[in-house]
């Protein structure tokens, strides 16, 4: 009998002012379209304020990954706040090095950097898991 | 001291993209002299220098969708934008400026981020 693998959340900080937001923005889509369409899902951060009670419960329906462009983490602290813990934190700095000093870049982020591939095989690697842990 | 465009870091429809377009057009590469953005996300963490710059500033909003959540945050952070635009209004006065996908926005979608631009820079931006 096959077992019920749910869908993965995905929640992008997205940024606006670092590169980190836009590489992390990249990244998500790039899983969300291409590597793991038919297995995960996402939801734009800012909703789980500004939208209502349905929205603010993804992270309760859904395991869910944040993906941030720097160590302040407001996509991990924010789902925590207004959804659900989130099952795992991910953090652009890691794989970049701290890439908010460098704005002047910010605009120029390519789907298909090598730093955002990447990044979107270590998100499509945890959704894997997740999936598989899944009880 | 610069006014403040800030996108509404939609990740699910083009429009969402288009916003950042313009946002950029703005604060990084045709008047950087006046305009800057700062995250939304931070300004969703209660990040006190965020909510100082939307309060003491001219913040000029943009939204993908009628959530409006970029508004909604300056205004839960204390501050009052400007403007307020939402893209698909700003499509349905020029529906030919028709975005493509989320990851491409193609020419319509570009020339939307330039409708965009045309209406900041006229309400004000221009000072």
């Amino acid at each position: 009998m096959m077992s019920f693998k749910p869908k993965v959340g995905l929640i992008s900080c997205s940024g606006e002012a670092c590169s980190g937001g836009n590489i992390s923005r990249a990244a998500t889509l790039e899983v969300l379209h291409h590597l793991r369409p038919n297995e995960t899902v996402t939801i734009c951060l800012p909703l789980f304020l500004a939208g209502d009670d349905a929205e603010r419960d993804f992270a309760k329906n859904f395991p869910t990954i944040t993906i941030d462009g720097c160590n302040k983490f407001c996509a991990a602290k924010g789902t925590a706040k207004y959804s659900s813990e989130p099952a795992v934190r991910m953090n652009v700095e890691e794989y970049s090095g701290d890439s908010c000093t460098d704005s002047e870049e910010r605009w120029k982020i390519l789907k298909s950097s090598d730093l955002v591939a990447d990044i979107a095989q270590s998100i499509a690697s945890h959704v894997d898991k997740l999936r598989e842990d899944w009880k | 001291m610069k006014k403040i465009v800030i996108p509404c870091s939609g990740i699910g429809k083009a429009f969402g993209t288009v916003a950042r377009e313009a946002t950029y057009r703005l604060a990084d590469l045709e008047h950087s002299d006046r305009f800057k953005t700062i995250c939304l996300p931070l300004l969703m963490s209660d990040d006190e220098e965020s909510k100082q710059s939307v309060m003491k500033s001219d913040v000029y909003t943009i939204d993908g969708c009628p959530k409006k959540c970029a508004s909604a945050l300056v205004k839960h952070a204390g501050g009052i934008p400007v403007m307020e635009i939402v893209v698909p209004k700003v499509l349905a006065a020029n529906k030919e400026h028709k975005p493509e996908t989320v990851l491409e926005i193609g020419n319509g979608g570009r020339l939307l981020a330039d409708d965009i631009v045309k209406i900041i820079l006229s309400h004000g931006g221009n000072e």
